[in-house]
């Protein structure tokens, strides 16, 4: 009998790139995680688990946690119901929906750091169109609300500057840019729910719009919704070129907004602290791994219907 | 009192007129089947029945009220779709449920955990009827299935137990077989009837399939182009067809057309052959319609052709015939015993059944000629 080696040159080149591509700068990132090389040095040495130590008590990357989970916990649920509305809103417009779908998507088509000076315009204390149009309301019955009040008796708050919403205007930024993908994506999984199901859900008695969104969209949206949920998380602990952009030295006011991705890059590349940085990326890939598991689950146990 | 009026439907979508004016009465507990091929506005007219789309004009009526705006959910009817539409995401047992929780139970009844605390009466209630038609179709081992892991005949059968546990005026079905295999579609023919004896409700039944609508009916409506060219039990429309489309859309094979003439001094004469004498009047052209199985094989026959093709079913054998005279082919049922030794290429003589024979105007109409019979028998 003659062995066949054939299935080696199908999997071969895949496999090949795969781990030049992939496993390798991986290892080597757990394999620098675990030293204190510095680009241009010539040897490291093995510190042990020390990177991770620093990871998990010194309180700058305390602060890191604290942004990156701060931004992706609003970014996803925000971006996810957004994009979700805003695509069921779209889905029942007969003629204009096209335009609104154009609105919604440029955002996300934009290049963020042009899109950063924008806002950065807009957020300006004194010349932000943003400040200056909440000045307007003073006077009026708005000043009821305390928060409102105290902002027109000295000044409103300095979004991008002020350590206590830094990181939620970035937050906004964020959504503001993100869930017009989240809508593409839900438009897509609505278009491919059947008509005939809505025509069945109207004769078995579901007489309200919810009753419909309870029977028929939501459970049939179910397969985008864990797709779409799972891509928000991975996009949003991504966060970087926004942070670079508004605060180049230093991830904001206090290090509130030093999210991972910025701190990888502060470490690893502008303090050439190449240990801790990789230490840093294997914590992130952790992180995105147990998402990816757990998207997997999801969709194998609860939505997979056929 | 007739259960179900329908009343000069109109439809059109954009500038196509899908449904020209149709009127259709329906009694409590017929079984009611529109027929016609595809495109002729049979689903459509359904649809409007049952209020998922709207009339441009015209009026529906359910047992003496006016539905025209009354919306689907409201009308009390049950639908059976053709791609079933059931709920991927729920078992059988919650697919049949559906129907009886939205309409039977309270926003707070309807809650996943909480609901059957709420309601438990009126939950332990809607068990019971969906185990019972569960019972009746026999499904009860497939209640805690979802769709996906049911065959096509398993899924028709769930989707008829979500319309059978709530008691409609009307059943609707949108060609409910279509998407099943050759014999699972003729053993449910026979299941359908056998449920509409059983439960002694209206059925109104849509297909392209002529054979489901003469098997099944109990008075079949056949539609072509937006109309309702013929209604009436199967055998009448079979026999006794009102035009020639109606003739040619019932009946496989497909009935034979041959053109045939009447002359002034009375014979009428098919392919230089007189078939008999009627009154004599006005010549005029006709046309003759023949069913295969009026034809028949005779060494003394009137008429020859050449066996262009045969059919073999095993109970009976269908033989294309080509004529000389003729561009289509003329189908003749024979017995296999009688047709073992012709083969493709043989000239056979066929004769007719002068008493089956039909004939139709130039514009496709159904005449009778006067005396016709008489004359024949009488000669």
């Amino acid at each position: 009998m003659i062995k066949s080696h054939a299935h080696i040159w199908f999997i071969g080149p895949a496999l090949v790139l795969m781990t030049v591509i992939l496993l390798i700068p991986i290892l080597i990132a757990m394999g620098l995680s675990v030293t204190d090389y510095s680009l241009g040095n010539m040897g490291a040495e093995f510190v042990g688990f020390e990177n991770y130590e620093k990871i998990f008590t010194r309180s700058a990357y305390e602060k890191m946690f604290g942004a990156t989970f701060r931004y992706v916990f609003v970014v996803v649920p925000l971006t996810v119901g957004l994009g979700l509305g805003s695509a069921l809103l779209i889905h029942s417009l007969g003629r204009f929906g096209d335009i609104y779908k154009t609105i919604y998507f440029l955002p996300v088509m934009a290049a963020l750091i042009a899109m950063a000076i924008v806002w950065e315009f807009a957020f300006h204390p004194t010349i932000g169109v943003i400040n200056s149009t909440l000045e307007r309301g003073c006077g009026t019955w708005l000043e009821l609300w305390t928060w409102y009040a105290k902002g027109c008796e000295r000044s409103f708050p300095l979004w991008l500057q002020d350590r206590d919403y830094a990181i939620w205007t970035v937050s906004f930024i964020g959504v503001w840019q993100g869930f017009g993908f989240n809508m593409v994506l839900y438009l897509a999984g609505l278009t491919s729910i059947p008509r005939s199901l809505y025509d069945a859900a109207e004769m078995d008695g579901a007489k309200r719009g919810w009753d419909r969104f309870r029977l028929v969209t939501w459970p049939l949206l179910g397969p985008t919704t864990v797709f779409v949920v799972t891509i928000s998380f991975i996009r949003s602990f991504q966060v970087f070129d926004m942070v670079e952009a508004f605060y180049p030295q230093g991830g904001g006011p206090s290090k509130s907004v030093f999210v991972m991705m910025f701190a990888i890059y502060e470490k690893g590349i502008q303090q050439n602290l190449m240990g801790i940085g990789a230490a840093i990326t294997v914590v992130f890939l952790a992180f995105v791994m147990v998402l990816t598991l757990i998207q997997r689950w999801l969709v194998e146990r609860r939505t997979h219907y056929a | 009192m007739s259960q179900i009026s329908l009343s000069g439907i109109h439809k059109s979508f954009g500038s196509t007129e899908v449904l020209k004016g149709v009127s259709l009465d329906i009694e409590a507990g017929e079984f009611v089947t529109l027929v016609g091929p595809s495109g002729c506005g049979k689903s459509t007219l359904l649809r409007i029945l049952a209020g998922l789309d709207s009339a441009d004009t015209g009026d529906v009526r359910i047992q003496a009220q006016s539905v025209t705006q009354t919306r689907a959910a409201d009308r009390n009817l049950a639908m059976v779709f053709q791609s079933y539409a059931l709920y991927p995401h729920l078992s059988v047992a919650e697919n049949m449920m559906t129907p009886l929780k939205m309409r039977e139970l309270g926003w707070a009844g309807r809650l996943p955990i909480v609901g059957p605390l709420v309601a438990r009466r009126a939950c332990r209630d809607i068990h019971a009827r969906v185990e019972a038609v569960a019972e009746t179709l026999k499904i009860t081992p497939l209640l805690a299935r979802k769709p996906g892991q049911l065959s096509g005949g398993q899924r028709q059968r769930v989707a008829l137990g979500r319309a059978m546990v709530r008691d409609p005026v009307a059943f609707l079905m949108d060609e409910p077989l279509s998407n099943l295999d050759a014999a699972l579609r003729v053993h449910m023919r026979a299941e359908l009837s056998e449920l509409h004896r059983r439960l002694n409700a209206t059925f109104v039944y849509v297909t392209h399939d002529q054979a489901e609508a003469l098997t099944m009916s109990d008075r079949m409506a056949v539609m072509m182009q937006g109309e309702i060219l013929q209604v009436g039990p199967p055998d009448e429309i079979y026999h006794n067809p009102a035009s020639l489309a109606v003739a040619r859309f019932i009946g496989s094979p497909a009935i034979n057309v041959l053109p045939g003439e009447k002359l002034a001094d009375g014979r009428v004469v098919l392919l230089g052959q007189r078939l008999f004498n009627v009154q004599s009047g006005q010549p005029r052209a006709l046309f003759i319609g023949l069913r295969p199985e009026h034809l028949h094989l005779a060494a003394e026959g009137r008429f020859e052709g050449m066996i262009s093709h045969r059919e073999n079913l095993g109970s009976d054998l269908f033989l294309h015939l080509t004529l000389k005279e003729m561009d289509n082919p003329v189908v003749i049922r024979a017995h296999p015993d009688q047709a073992r030794n012709v083969a493709r290429g043989h000239n056979v003589r066929f004769d007719l059944d002068p008493a089956k024979v039909l004939f139709f105007e130039a514009d496709g109409q159904r005449v009778t000629l006067d005396g016709a019979r008489q004359l024949e028998v009488a000669q």
